[in-house]
């Protein structure tokens, strides 16, 4: 048992000694890897929302090609879009750096998912909201605008904010085509340090730091939605 | 030109989906093997939970919460790289059913907790009311309930998974991906390879994403 606790003290030791050499390269790949989640996620929001209305569309070819466009991105791997899009394009004469391949990549396989979060979002709004836009003579995008989108968007948060975490951690795979993220850096580190297990445990820890406040605030959204449900009802 | 292209691709498509096939194989033993150990997991610690003491399900939380933020190639990298630091050297197979295992039991748990949750508390108090212990309560009322109520999740958790299992190319276990960047590095036929393993992927969730669709829109016409 002494042994043991011996080991873990000189196991966590290396870490302050380590840290100087790591820290520069770790902390310049964290931004790399918020910048592929925004960007990434900022697409999928607006893919989201075009399919998600895309599916609610009154004309059916429409309604096919944003179904069509969910059942893709929910059966195909993110990797796999990763690349095609970055290895893929390479013959047609189009090279995408691997930043902007893991951003469209990914925001390309979460829009999917967004678009059903919001489309569930978009039904739960009452049939009897769009028929009061349209009884004061709203147009169509006025009702969506003014009327859907704000009431569904709140339905829509909580799940919204677990997608985000869902990318943050997808864009580990941006490591795979060599987009200079945590990942990738993590695996430089353990092939000149040869300290594998340390540093893929930092990368694990850092992964959960920045994704635990994020469940913390999915949570407490959770929790007060359904507050504000109590207290109509 | 194009036609040209057209007939190699032609030529060449059985090539390719003869090894891919073989890939799809590994892609369904990893699958298979972190599916059964998550939900052997899930159903433990969802089990567990229901006792309500309080150091094992902070525990169980901590674990939950850990896995979650953890994306699962990091946990692949820690089981097949990180582990040789302390004397284990596991196969890219075993690793990748084990790091996948891993998170997908912190979904598990949580998708099994909430089936159990769901259930009226009345089930359990009729239970203990004709004498049943525990452990009849559980096995006899509680579980059979409970797992109706997560095969959606579940099913679409197997989506999932099959998707993650991609991940396992990185650690080098030769599953579908993992083949098609060997079959890439000696024909550059990136586009049209990547193109054939998306198509196999869709093929083997596409099954399972419409099976849960089916359950949940039999579940919506009965409520």
């Amino acid at each position: 048992m002494i042994g043991l606790l011996s080991d873990f003290q000189s196991f966590l030791a290396v870490y302050p000694q380590k840290w100087p050499s790591w820290s520069y390269d770790i902390t310049r790949a964290v931004v790399v890897t918020l910048k592929i989640t925004a960007g990434a996620f900022a697409l999928g929001l607006v893919i989201g929302l075009v399919v998600a209305i895309g599916r609610l569309s009154p004309r059916k070819s429409v309604r096919r090609m944003a179904t069509v466009y969910v059942e893709i991105t929910r059966g195909v791997p993110s990797l796999v879009i990763l690349f095609l899009l970055y290895f893929g394009l390479v013959p047609l004469g189009i090279a995408l750096d691997a930043v902007p391949a893991a951003i469209l990549g990914l925001g390309i396989s979460s829009g999917g998912y967004i678009a059903e979060i919001f489309r569930a979002g978009i039904e739960a709004t009452h049939r009897g909201q769009r028929e009061a836009g349209l009884t004061v003579g709203m147009s169509s995008f006025q009702i969506y605008r003014f009327i859907i989108i704000p009431q569904a968007t709140r339905i829509a948060l909580p799940p919204l904010v677990n997608m985000l975490i869902t990318v943050l951690k997808d864009s580990s795979l941006a490591s795979l085509i060599s987009a200079p993220e945590i990942m990738l850096r993590a695996k430089d580190i353990s092939s000149t340090d040869f300290l594998p297990l340390h540093i893929f445990l930092l990368v694990g820890v850092i992964y959960c730091l920045l994704a635990l406040p994020l469940s913390l605030v999915a949570r407490v959204m959770e929790r007060k939605m359904f507050a504000g449900l109590g207290a109509r009802l | 030109m194009f036609m040209d292209s057209l007939a190699y691709i032609g030529s060449r498509a059985p090539v390719y989906l003869e090894v891919l096939l073989q890939g799809a194989g590994v892609t369904v033993m990893i699958t298979a093997g972190s599916f059964l150990m998550a939900v052997f997991i899930g159903l433990t610690l969802a089990i567990l939970k229901t006792y309500r003491l309080s150091i094992v399900n902070a525990l169980i939380n901590v674990y939950v919460e850990l896995f979650r933020g953890i994306p699962a190639l990091t946990l692949l990298f820690i089981c097949y790289f990180g582990l040789t630091y302390v004397g284990t050297r596991l196969n890219p197979l075993p690793a990748a059913i084990i790091g996948l295992g891993l998170s997908g039991g912190a979904y598990c748990t949580e998708i099994f907790r909430s089936g159990i949750s769901a259930l009226h508390h009345g089930q359990r108090e009729a239970a203990a009311a004709v004498g049943m212990k525990p452990f009849m309560t559980m096995r006899y009322i509680i579980l059979p309930q409970a797992l109706r109520i997560t095969l959606p999740p579940l099913g679409n958790y197997a989506v999932g998974l099959i998707k993650d299992t991609a991940v396992a190319s990185a650690v080098a276990a030769p599953e579908i991906l993992f083949r098609a960047r060997n079959l890439t590095t000696e024909t550059f036929d990136t586009a049209f390879i990547y193109l054939l393993v998306a198509c196999l992927y869709f093929c083997m969730t596409f099954p399972i994403a419409r099976w849960v669709d089916h359950l949940e829109k039999k579940k919506a016409s009965q409520s």
